[in-house]
């Protein structure tokens, strides 16, 4: 290998480190990545000085990507430098630079010389530690910028070039081009330059983010003056309902705060319609808990409450389903279970989408409510399809139906922890844990008009075992849970619950 | 004029039998480099070269440790004529490099990370199904392959 005959290296500038300051976008997905490293590589595209390169992958879809600017000029700027998008946000510099209202551009000079002797100053200050003024660390976080900042990478950036022979009909090279046979995006996007992505001046992405930032909507307080709930989206399992309390009470009484975590939302009602507007207009854009960015909008009344909306969805599903993929016994059932409907509290929800029609083979495992998700609902009346919550104790007992019913009610989230949860095909759970649905019963007890325990039991253990259970035949189910569950297990779990206080455990309750 | 030695070629028993394939081979490998290289990668025009080499060598190996239809004065005279390369074949007696394509793509030092080419990576074992290495373009020589 030949041996490069250097410059003196302090004496010229030239800039050596030892890992590159780059985003998470940049640096991919991989954890194994595998990274070289090469000194005074190529020189950097804005200071033009020689800086050490790092070249890697960023994941198994990627192609290579490298450093393109030093480190120092990154450090200026506070960019990545690989993609030259801010650090934090991951946004342009001249996006970042007007939310922020920093101006530094008059500081950096950019022509010859003056370029490289200012990159030089401020390298060697950097190397002795004498602190410069940084403008990004002091920076405080604007509603604007964490609006518009990228919060998850963004990996297809990463992708490979257009393949630039495909665009011309000419890539001999077939399955093995490593580029991309896609027709190259056209237009004012296209034509990005990397100095001006740098300074911050006349970048296009930068301007079609800021008009974007411009016309965020107002909220507009909705013509219906009955109207005081305010939907807020974007939810995640971090944020509680003391959270959304303690951000909305400033605002005006709470009457209510509902949380669908099915849906990753939450209804906040007020008591006055000032109160709600008030808290709009205030947080309309700005509302961010435990960083997360949440959206709020106006509530949309809608008649039917929550539960029934989804068996609403339920008896949809189940008209879909109807090339008999769903056992009989559940559709009948859950068209059964939507007549409990009573709610003191209309519920507001806003366009919640409809459940997919055009499925037409629909099976139960399409359906969060049937694995396990739980709709929490407060008066604790009974909703949604069998067998989701409760598909766990649905292999003890094919006798006991009836016990779905209570999935309505959001079980004390301690208890549920030691449920197995979501309940996996077949899966007859050990002997501990059937001691805990004998508490539920007595705990949750919903009225339940006793014909519908007959569909239940039927149901119930197709529910379970949606893979093994033939369509449409009650008679067979009680049967081939037995025959895929450890038989040992039944009978066994059948007695505890079968023991455990319940009024409903009616005649149906017996082995059909 | 002082005495000069000369080498003369002495060609063992048996040559004649082997001597046509390998002028053909030998007419192949002029032929590929004399080729222009328009239309080509820079890395595309050497394919040719390693290819036909692994061809030839491969012909002689086969001949002797295969078939073993050649002697091994005749095989001797291959390798030190120049007609076979010795390394490869001696790599070809080896277990998993019984499909080398060529000596560079086991090379570590030619390699980042001190690996050797993805043409020696199993089919199954790799992402992308379809390669050509860019040392000899070869597609997979790993044996199990």
């Amino acid at each position: 290998m030949a041996h490069r005959l250097l410059r003196d290296l302090e004496a010229d500038g030239w800039e050596r480190s030892d890992f590159p300051i780059i985003c998470e976008s940049c640096l991919g997905d991989n954890p194994y990545v595998r990274m070289t490293k090469a000194d005074f590589d190529k020189e950097c595209k804005i200071c033009t000085r020689p800086f050490t390169v790092f070249r890697w992958r960023p994941g198994r879809d990627a192609r290579f990507k490298k450093t393109e600017i030093c480190q120092t000029c990154s450090k200026l700027k506070n960019v990545c430098q690989v993609c030259l998008l801010d650090l934090e946000y991951g946004l342009p510099v001249q996006v970042r630079d007007t939310a922020l209202s920093i101006n530094s551009n008059d500081a950096i000079p950019k022509s010859d010389v003056n370029r490289e002797y200012f990159a030089e100053e401020h390298d060697r200050r950097a190397r002795a530690g004498i602190d410069y003024e940084s403008s990004f660390g002091k920076a405080r976080a604007n509603d604007t910028i964490l609006k518009l900042q990228r919060t998850t990478p963004y990996y297809k950036r990463n992708r490979a070039h257009v393949c630039s022979f495909y665009i011309r009909g000419e890539c001999t090279r077939g399955a093995e081009c490593p580029y991309r046979h896609e027709m190259p995006i056209t237009g004012e996007l296209s034509q990005q330059n990397i100095k001006d992505r740098y300074y911050g001046v006349n970048d296009p992405v930068a301007m079609k983010l800021l008009n974007k930032a411009g016309e965020m909507p107002s909220l507009e307080p909705p013509d219906d003056e009955s109207i005081k709930t305010l939907y807020v989206g974007g939810l995640n399992e971090r944020v509680t309902e003391q959270d959304l309390r303690d951000n909305f009470y400033a605002h005006g009484e709470i009457e209510s705060i509902r949380m669908v975590p099915l849906r990753a939302c939450a209804f906040v009602t007020y008591t006055t319609r000032e109160g709600a507007e008030k808290a709009a207009e205030e947080l309309s854009n700005k509302l961010v808990i435990k960083g997360l960015r949440l959206k709020l909008m106006w509530g949309r009344p809608q008649a039917p409450k929550p539960d029934s909306e989804g068996s609403d969805e339920a008896r949809q599903q189940a008209a879909v389903a109807h090339s008999g993929m769903l056992p009989r016994a559940i559709i009948s059932q859950q068209q059964s279970q939507i007549q409990p409907q009573d709610q003191n509290q209309p519920m507001h929800y806003f366009n919640i989408p409809p459940p997919p029609q055009q499925e037409r083979a629909y099976y139960p495992s399409m359906d969060p409510q049937r694995m396990g998700a739980l709709i929490p609902s407060h008066e604790g009346a009974s909703n949604g399809p069998s067998g989701s919550g409760e598909n766990k104790s649905g292999p003890e007992k094919q006798q006991q139906g009836q016990r779905y019913a209570f999935q309505g009610m959001p079980p004390p989230p301690g208890q549920y922890h030691h449920q197995l949860y979501p309940p996996p095909y077949g899966y007859m759970p050990p002997m501990p844990y059937q001691q805990y649905p004998p508490q539920y019963h007595s705990a949750m007890h919903p009225p339940q008009p006793p014909p519908t325990n007959q569909h239940y039991q039927h149901s119930a253990p197709s529910a379970t075992y949606p893979g093994s259970a033939p369509p449409g035949s009650t008679a067979h189910s009680g049967s081939t849970p037995a025959g895929s569950a450890q038989p040992g297990s039944r009978p066994a779990g059948s007695t505890p619950p079968e023991s455990g206080p319940s009024g409903s455990s009616t005649p149906g309750s017996s082995q059909q | 004029m002082p005495k000069v030695k000369t080498n003369r070629v002495k060609y063992p028993d048996g040559w004649e039998l082997i001597e046509p394939t390998l002028r053909e081979l030998q007419a192949k490998m002029r032929e590929a480099e004399n080729d222009p290289h328009d239309g080509k990668r820079k890395c595309e025009t050497l394919w040719p070269i390693f290819k036909i080499a692994h061809q030839k060598s491969r012909y002689i190996f086969d001949l002797y440790h295969r078939r073993k239809e050649i002697s091994k004065e005749l095989y001797e005279f291959c390798l030190d004529q120049g007609y076979a390369d010795r390394n490869l074949i001696a790599k070809w007696k080896k277990p998993g490099y019984e499909r080398l394509c060529c000596l560079r793509c086991i090379q570590p030092r030619d390699h980042n990370f001190a690996t050797t080419c993805v043409c020696r990576v199993p089919k199954h074992l790799r992402e992308e199904k379809v390669i050509e290495c860019v040392h000899c373009g070869c597609g997979g020589c790993a044996s199990g392959d």
